[in-house]
C-alpha cells in the first residue's frame, strides 16, 4: 500500500486509483498504412521494465481524472506525478 | 419527476451517532470546463462555484460541492424546496442550451445521509482509506473517497454534522454496514 498524490485531490490512498498501463503511447496517424505487426505493436507490446516507468493512472474513486505518474517499479517509490497533457518529466 | 420514496426509510439513534436519511433532496451535477461555463453559472445561480478542490461553497438555499476540475454537484438544503425548479430551469436555460456545459438531475441517483454525533470519524475509520484529520476541523471540506468499498461524497457542514452522498442502489448496504458499525462503537 503507499499514497498517491492525485494531481487534483492531494494525496490519497493508492486503493482509491486504478492502474492504466504505460503512458505516452501514440495512436499511428495512419493505422490502414501499418503492417500487422506495426499494428500489433502498438496495440499489445508494453514495456514492462524493472526501474523508472511512465505509467497512466485513474483516480477512480475520487475525481475520476487520468494523470500521469513516473514510478520505479522495483521500490514503488514515485518520482513524479503530472498531469495529462503535460510534458514528462525527465527523472 | 421527484421520487418521494425514500430509499432508506429508517432512522438509528446511537448514544454518539445518529444517521438519517435526508429526503427528498433536490440534486445536480454540472458539468463544463472554460471560463464563460464559470462566469454563466455564478450570474445565473448568484454563488460562484468553488474552484478549490475538495472545498464546498453555500447559500442560503443550495449548496456546491466540488467534485472534479470540471464537475460540481448542487443540492437544495431544505426538503422539497419548490424553488429549486426555477434553478434548474435556468440553469438549464442558461448552460445547457447554449452549449457550455452539461446539467444533469441526479436527484434520484444520490441519496443523502446525515450523520451527526461525535463518533462520525470514528466510524469512518473503520471503513474509508481518506486521511480525516485535517477534514474534521474543516467545514466545507469534501472528499470523494471509499466507505466500505462503496463510492461516497462525503461533506462536512457542521462540527459534527456530515452529509454523505452514495448512490441509491448501494445506499441500503451503506447503511446496514454504517448501522452494524455505529452500533459498535
Ligand atoms: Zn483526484
Amino acid at each position: 500500500m503507499f499514497v498517491i498524490s492525485c494531481p487534483y485531490c492531494g494525496e490519497r490512498e493508492q486503493s482509491e486509483f486504478k492502474a492504466g498501463g504505460e503512458a505516452h503511447i501514440e495512436r499511428p496517424k495512419q493505422p490502414t498504412e501499418l503492417s500487422d505487426d506495426e499494428w500489433a505493436e502498438y496495440l499489445f507490446m508494453r514495456k514492462n521494465i524493472k526501474g523508472i516507468q511512465y505509467e497512466r493512472w485513474n483516480h477512480a474513486h475520487g475525481c475520476r481524472k487520468w494523470f500521469n505518474m513516473v514510478r520505479d517499479t522495483s521500490n514503488d517509490e514515485i518520482k513524479a506525478v503530472y498531469k495529462m497533457g503535460e510534458k514528462p518529466p525527465s527523472v | 419527476m421527484l421520487n418521494f420514496q425514500t430509499a432508506i426509510n429508517d432512522q438509528k439513534n446511537f448514544s454518539e451517532i445518529k444517521l438519517n436519511e435526508i429526503s427528498p433532496i433536490r440534486k445536480l451535477i454540472l458539468r463544463g470546463k472554460s471560463r464563460e461555463f464559470l462566469s454563466a453559472v455564478g450570474k445565473t445561480i448568484n454563488i460562484l462555484l468553488p474552484t478549490e478542490p475538495n472545498t464546498s461553497s453555500s447559500n442560503g438555499e443550495i449548496t456546491i460541492i466540488w467534485l472534479s476540475p470540471d464537475e460540481w454537484i448542487i443540492f437544495s438544503n431544505s426538503i422539497d424546496n419548490q424553488d429549486f425548479n426555477q434553478i434548474e430551469e435556468k440553469l438549464v436555460q442558461n448552460i445547457c442550451k447554449t452549449k457550455l456545459g452539461a446539467v444533469i438531475d441526479v436527484t434520484d441517483q444520490f441519496v443523502m445521509i446525515n450523520l451527526t454525533g461525535n463518533k462520525i470519524f470514528d466510524l469512518f475509520q473503520k471503513g474509508s482509506p481518506f486521511n480525516f484529520n485535517e477534514f474534521r476541523n474543516k467545514k466545507g471540506a469534501t472528499t470523494q473517497t471509499l466507505l466500505a468499498k462503496i463510492d461516497v461524497i462525503i461533506q462536512n457542514k457542521d462540527q459534527n454534522d456530515i452529509n454523505v452522498f452514495v448512490r441509491r442502489s448501494f445506499s441500503r448496504h451503506l447503511y446496514s454496514w454504517m448501522s452494524d458499525s455505529a452500533s459498535r462503537l
